[in-house]
């Protein structure tokens, strides 16, 4: 199958101790080598594996498009924020966390799942790497937006503990179901029941994350979320 | 024994897609041959460790695919040729394999020389810096099986690796298919019985989940003697007999 470009003749005037195909590869491999950016580098360093820093830069949901998409959203949350004085920023931050949790990794959303699903590096360690790389960054965008608007220490911090939760569920579900829209639905639909439950029982939109009461069961909800992820991912006997 | 497979089943739902298939393959290149929606695809997707059996035992390069420590020596050690190739239309050819070098745990300074080799092996050398997205259909098969050879593995899995390839880019493949057959087990899933002619030294036909036959191509020709088994070939008549007596 292997052809010289351009159809040189590879041997014609090599002496007969030199191997040309080995000599070409040889350039071709310097040639072609792609020198990996700072950023690569040094997930590669902390995760101790360049495949795994290849596979989190490839997240779907941290590629430049996405992460300006979120910038935006958050952005108009937080003059949204501003200019009404309802906590929009923390109302808006869980579920777009949750979206970019359900199209981090999965079948139909990374484009080479099945050739993933066959590699040394598990698919169990690049979903793991690829949710927590998204929900740090989703996290730091939220942060930025809270403090952009103005908003007190409760409405600014509060709702971390709840997206994290309505993150976990998105995963959880985006896994079991195998569809990241199916992950998208179901983070949004906890969080609208967890808001508005929160607004009948206190009267106020900003309950669902500003009640310290809810922090435990949250972290129970999330603890379970990541329990059905993990034994949803591990490698077993039967039919699925 | 780089391929032990005993009474291996796989259910999907209420369907059996893989029904007690027994199996043993050494080095060299071993065709899998059947009609659609034989199990094919399901078998080679077990022995890829992609899917789990449903039952029966499965051991590949000696390991237990089903234990987490082996299944990672072994996946270091495996090539796969998915039957539909997902890509990354920005990535280019090079970054494409290097990137599945990466996952198969390659040692990193043996990366750059290893996606050279492999790209070359398949004739894509004047490609290497191209975006997929700019690649025929053709080309993007070849781009599979340069991902799949790059760490010169010892168990091979293609699934309809020519579909898609042109006369001559199918004969060099074959080649290839042959030179890789030298030290490691090559196995081909394919419905062009030409390929499994050319390129391979053991067939088995599946059918409904089962082997209904398994043995050399000549056996197989053989098959269709004294029969009237349709084909516009020897091998393909003897596939023809051989599918009809199972049907039988």
């Amino acid at each position: 199958m292997s052809e010289h470009p351009a159809g040189v003749p590879r041997r014609a005037a090599a002496p007969a101790d030199v191997d040309l195909e080995r000599v070409w590869t040889a350039v071709a491999a310097v040639v072609w080598r792609r020198e990996p950016g700072w950023l690569e580098r040094l997930a590669g360093r902390l995760l101790r594996s360049p495949g795994l820093a290849r596979a989190l830069l490839t997240t779907p949901s941290l590629l430049i498009p996405w992460l300006i998409a979120t910038a935006v959203v958050l952005g108009a949350g937080s003059i949204a924020t501003v200019s009404t004085g309802e906590p929009l920023v923390a109302l808006v931050a869980p579920v777009v966390a949750a979206a970019g949790i359900a199209y981090a990794y999965g079948p139909g959303i990374d484009p080479a799942w099945e050739l993933s699903c066959s590699m040394a590096v598990s698919e169990r360690m690049v979903l793991l790497v690829r949710a927590l790389a998204v929900f740090g960054l989703n996290a730091v965008l939220g942060l930025a937006a809270s403090a952009a608007s103005g908003a007190v220490a409760a409405a600014a911090f509060g709702w971390l503990v709840p997206m994290t939760a309505v993150c976990a569920l998105a995963l959880a579900a985006a896994t079991l179901a195998r569809s990241a829209n199916v992950g998208v639905a179901a983070g949004l639909g906890g969080w609208v029941i967890a808001v508005l439950s929160g607004q009948a029982a206190d009267g106020r939109i900003s309950a669902a994350f500003t009640e310290p009461a809810l922090v435990l069961p949250y972290l129970a909800f999330t603890a379970c979320c990541c329990a059905i992820v993990l034994a949803a991912t591990r490698v077993r006997r039967g039919t699925p | 024994m780089n391929v032990e497979i005993t009474d291996l089943t796989r259910r999907f739902g209420r369907n059996q897609a893989v029904a007690g298939v027994s199996l043993r393959a050494g080095p060299g290149v071993f065709g899998l041959l059947g009609p659609n929606g034989a199990g094919k695809t399901s078998l080679l997707r077990m022995m890829a460790t992609v899917i789990q059996p449903s039952s029966g035992e499965l051991r590949l390069l000696g390991r237990d695919p089903g234990a987490y420590g082996q299944r990672k020596q072994i996946r270091r050690r495996l090539g796969y040729l998915p039957q539909n190739l997902g890509y990354y239309p920005a990535f280019t050819v090079v970054e494409f394999v290097e990137y599945f070098a990466l996952l198969k745990e390659m040692p990193p300074a043996q990366v750059p020389g290893a996606v050279a080799a492999a790209v070359e092996k398949v004739g894509l050398g004047d490609r290497a810096r191209a975006k997929l997205r700019t690649l025929s259909g053709g080309m993007l098969r070849r781009v599979g099986i340069a991902q799949a050879i790059v760490n010169e593995p010892e168990l091979l899995l293609l699934d309809e690796p020519t579909a898609g390839l042109d006369p001559e880019q199918r004969v060099a493949f074959r080649s290839l298919m042959r030179d890789l057959g030298q030290r490691a087990t090559v196995v081909v899933s394919t419905h062009l019985v030409e390929d499994v002619g050319a390129a391979c030294a053991q067939v088995a036909l599946m059918n409904q989940g089962k082997i209904v036959f398994h043995g050399t191509p000549q056996e197989l020709t053989a098959r269709a003697d004294g029969t009237a088994a349709a084909g516009d070939a020897p091998l393909e008549r003897g596939y023809s007999a051989v599918l009809a007596q199972a049907r039988s």
